[in-house]
């Protein structure tokens, strides 16, 4: 008999990628355009701020790394759970409009000028948020009340929603001055960038507990991209899944788009090749996909921030020139599924 | 380990004007095999669908040993009741394994993990069906046949008291068909399972099932023994189709004569003496 996939079972891969994304996240903090030595690095950060350099350096990176790894993780599971929810595998974070909510907060707060800070998080952070979050309640309400099938009206209303809501900023862009412009456009192609480490603290805090919650509800989104009447024959409540399974990726979607804006391909391509690899059941799906989408995220970045010397890319446009052929090879070699990966 | 369903005055429609189930009535004992029969559009599907809890009734009741159906709970019912519809491809590439596995979906922890009882639960259904040489195959690599066992092992790795199955022998050759009927007979005997089926295949029906409930299209029903409510005067009147009734042996059979049948007009459709 084929085997079930057991707690052991599932620890020792998750153990595995584990460790291989700390050794990325370490490869990529002693890569940059500035060469550190390490010696120097351990010997702290000294008496005065700024007498050791190669410090300073190290840290910003540091942190700069475990954002990247943060926001990978958080869209992965993201695009993992939407496109069980939505029982289609060319869903991605950014379907229900979660994407134009965030853009649109982000916007107004650059147009806007607004300087303040909250909790050491910038007011583009705060206000993407909140876009986001609100987007997201929007949705599902019209979602909810349009009386056809859950899926299909949530499709459509985050369809509206997120057609409305480019429109806006478009006009909004246009009518931006021109430093003003290249932020905004700097922010909708999404870029990591150094963020206080309290803000880094509670989004990391928050990020971990959604994934975990989205863990619990993983074999029930096993049977409910079966369809709902499968899934109330197998004893679990369609509506109640969703509604948990949604609010928790809506959650740590609009934290990771609030921190990074608009970083594509991540939420499609990591849940996709991860299932490709090692098959759709959810409980192995999910964790798996947040280490490798926050170990691939924080490659892409490093190249973004190395590849042109000072000048730096935004990592959207790298996960996207990367992650498309990446993916294809994917698809070419595993559409027939592989014994021995299973 | 078997359990009873007794429906009672039961009515159904979609819309206020039509009327797809009208007063029906009748009792399934536990260990019985129940079959529904009626042309399409008779509500055969709806009525399944209500005796599984995803529609409720608008008026009469469904009891499930003894309580309405309501009172369970979506978990609670999943474990009295298992239910096999028609076979389909999953969006996502499940194997074998992993489709029959969810069955344990009720029964299982907070982290959702199945345990040593629940993977002999499984392993033996795979056994029961003969599925368990493709048991790591996808379902999208199986046969219509196939894939519908797999659906019917997953029911009986539910555990569950009661089957329920929406045509379980479409699309499946003569073998598969008689297949599948086999396979149920033997968790009817073995397992001692209380089994409902939907079906339009009345010869196969007639043969297998202790008890029939016939659906007519406009509402009116007939329940009883299946050598009772099986005649060629039923069958003609329910169906709008003149048929040929014959016997071999014990098992009595039916074939519909259609307008350009050969012979059409030599043959007189025996009726059944008793």
């Amino acid at each position: 008999m084929a085997e079930i996939l057991t707690e052991k079972n599932l620890a020792i891969k998750v153990t595995l990628c584990f460790i291989a994304l700390i050794v990325i996240m370490g490869l990529c903090t002693s890569v940059g355009t500035q060469k550190i030595s390490f010696a120097k690095v351990l010997s702290g950060s000294g008496d005065t701020p700024g007498s050791n350099i190669d410090y300073e350096i190290f840290v910003i990176r540091l942190r700069r790394v475990v954002l990247a790894a943060m926001v990978g993780a958080a869209l992965a599971c993201s695009g993992v759970v939407l496109q069980a929810i939505m029982r289609n595998p060319l869903a991605d974070p950014y379907i229900l409009g979660i994407s134009s909510g965030a853009g649109l907060g982000a916007i107004i707060a650059i147009l806007s000028g607004i300087s303040w800070t909250f909790w050491g998080g910038s007011a583009v952070t705060a206000f993407a948020f909140m876009g986001a979050v609100a987007t997201v309640w929007l949705v599902w309400f019209i979602g909810h009340f349009t009386g056809k099938s859950q899926v299909t009206g949530l499709l459509l209303a985050g369809v509206v929603v997120n057609a409305f809501f480019s429109a806006v900023i478009m006009f909004l862009t246009s009518i931006a001055k021109s430093e003003q412009l290249r932020a905004t456009v700097y922010w909708l192609m999404g870029s990591i960038t150094d963020k206080d480490p309290l803000v880094l603290w509670i989004s990391g805090i928050c990020i971990l507990a959604g994934i975990i919650a989205l863990f619990l509800v993983c074999y029930r989104l096993n049977a409910l991209t079966l369809g709902d009447e499968q899934a109330i024959g197998l004893g679990i409540d369609p509506g109640k899944t969703r509604l948990v399974a949604f609010g928790f990726t809506a959650f740590i979607t609009a934290i990771a788009v609030s921190l990074s804006g608009l970083i594509g391909f991540v939420g499609l391509i990591i849940p996709h090749g991860v299932r490709l690899v090692f098959g759709p059941d959810h409980r192995q799906l999910l964790p798996i996909s947040a280490l490798i989408g926050g170990a691939f995220l924080v490659c892409a970045d490093t190249l973004a921030r190395t590849i042109f010397g000072q000048e730096q890319l935004p990592v959207g446009v790298v996960t996207a020139i990367a992650g498309g052929p990446f993916f294809l090879i994917l698809l070419a070699k595993y559409s027939r599924k592989v014994s021995w990966l299973k | 380990m078997n359990s009873s369903i007794e429906v009672k005055n039961l009515s159904f429609s979609y819309q206020p004007q039509e009327i797809v189930l009208k007063e029906i009535s009748f009792e399934v004992e536990p260990g019985a095999f129940l079959v529904i029969v009626g042309p399409n559009g008779a509500g055969k599907t709806t009525l399944l669908n209500l005796l599984c809890g995803l529609l409720r009734p608008q008026s009469g009741s469904i009891k499930i040993d003894g309580a309405p159906v309501e009172s369970y709970s979506t978990k609670k019912l999943a474990q009295k009741v298992a239910v096999v519809r028609q076979e389909f491809v999953p969006v996502f590439d499940f194997t074998v394994t992993e489709i029959v596995s969810m069955a344990r979906a009720p029964y299982l922890g907070t982290f959702g993990f199945e345990s040593e009882n629940d993977k002999k639960i499984i392993a033996e259904a795979l056994e029961m069906t003969d599925i368990t040489r493709f048991a790591s195959r996808p379902l999208a690599r199986l046969s219509g046949g196939e894939r519908q066992r797999v659906f019917i092992a997953r029911a009986l790795a539910a555990n569950s008291p009661i089957l329920l199955l929406d045509e379980p022998t479409n699309f499946l050759d003569l073998k598969h068909q008689v297949g599948i009927y086999d396979l149920l007979k033997v968790a009817q005997h073995e397992k001692s399972k209380t089994i409902v089926a939907v079906t339009h295949d009345v010869n196969l029906a007639a043969q297998y099932c202790d008890e029939t409930l016939l659906l007519g299209a406009d509402g009116s029903y007939q329940y009883g023994r299946s050598e009772d409510v099986f005649s060629s005067k039923q069958i003609e009147r329910v169906f709008g189709v003149r048929t040929f009734a014959g016997k071999v042996g014990q098992e009595k059979f039916f074939i519909p004569l259609g307008k350009f049948a050969k012979d059409s007009g030599e043959i007189k459709s025996e009726r059944d003496s008793s």
